[in-house]
């Protein structure tokens, strides 16, 4: 029986049978499934891009449907490459219909600033990750459980740069919901957001 | 006068008066929250 070269996969012999060709081509399929489920570690191995998603011009609220689902337990959101129309405002985050029951225990730092500065919200209506900038901003967000009927819990790393001032900090937000959610929605405290991009991953549980 | 704009995915539009009415709840409610 002829094999493949590096993991010695079972192909047909130029002289098998034609009428074995349905079977030839199942357990070759079925080699290279084995294979590489192996090498990579899963099925949905590692971190994996779930969704894209190019923000608009001036738009005061973006929602990111589809983003959640059974295949994986915790994403990252990253929203980086657009700007904010005000500075220093909070990026607000809502998971899916869940309006109420955030609490939110944040901490930044002004790069010109010798001191931190802590915030904090408690049973809000929606989270806080960070602050926007009017020049740039970058959020990185990682959510555990929103498709998930278990509490919402989430971290976050941001920068932004606002006027003369760079600002830095991380926010950690819970939420005790048990409903699953499959989207979530961004707004700024107030103004709006132009360009740049939201992607979603997903991190392997498999 | 014009309510803001929603974008859902790649769509984007004017938000309702009900939409626009749940945005300003939120966004008061983070008045206190300062940077």
């Amino acid at each position: 029986m002829a094999t493949t070269t590096n993991y010695g996969w079972t192909t047909p012999n130029d002289s098998d049978p034609f009428k074995n060709g349905a079977s030839a081509i199942r357990t070759l399929g079925s080699s290279a499934d084995t294979t590489l489920f192996t090498a990579l570690g899963g099925a949905y191995p590692g971190l994996r891009r779930i969704k894209s998603q190019t923000i608009g011009t001036t738009v005061s609220s973006v929602q990111v449907t589809d983003a959640f689902s059974a295949t994986y337990d915790d994403y990252k959101i990253i929203i980086s490459g657009g700007l904010a129309s005000a500075g220093s405002v909070h990026l607000l985050l809502t998971i899916g219909t869940i309006a109420t029951g955030y609490y939110t225990s944040g901490v930044y730092q002004v790069a010109t600033a010798a001191a931190q500065t802590t915030y904090n919200a408690s049973n809000g209506a929606v989270c806080y990750p960070g602050f926007l900038g009017n020049q740039v901003y970058r959020h990185e967000i990682e959510i555990s459980n929103p498709f998930a009927t278990k509490g919402k819990l989430m971290n976050s790393r941001f920068a932004n740069y606002d006027n003369t001032n760079s600002t830095g900090g991380s926010a950690y937000i819970v939420n005790i919901s048990a409903t699953s959610q499959t989207y979530f929605t961004i707004s700024p405290a107030s103004g709006t957001l132009t360009g740049g991009r939201i992607d979603v991953y997903g991190y392997s549980k498999s | 006068m014009t309510n803001p704009l929603i974008q859902i995915d790649d769509e984007v539009r004017e938000m309702t008066d009900e939409e626009y009415a749940e945005l300003k709840i939120i966004q008061e409610a983070s008045n206190g929250i300062t940077n």
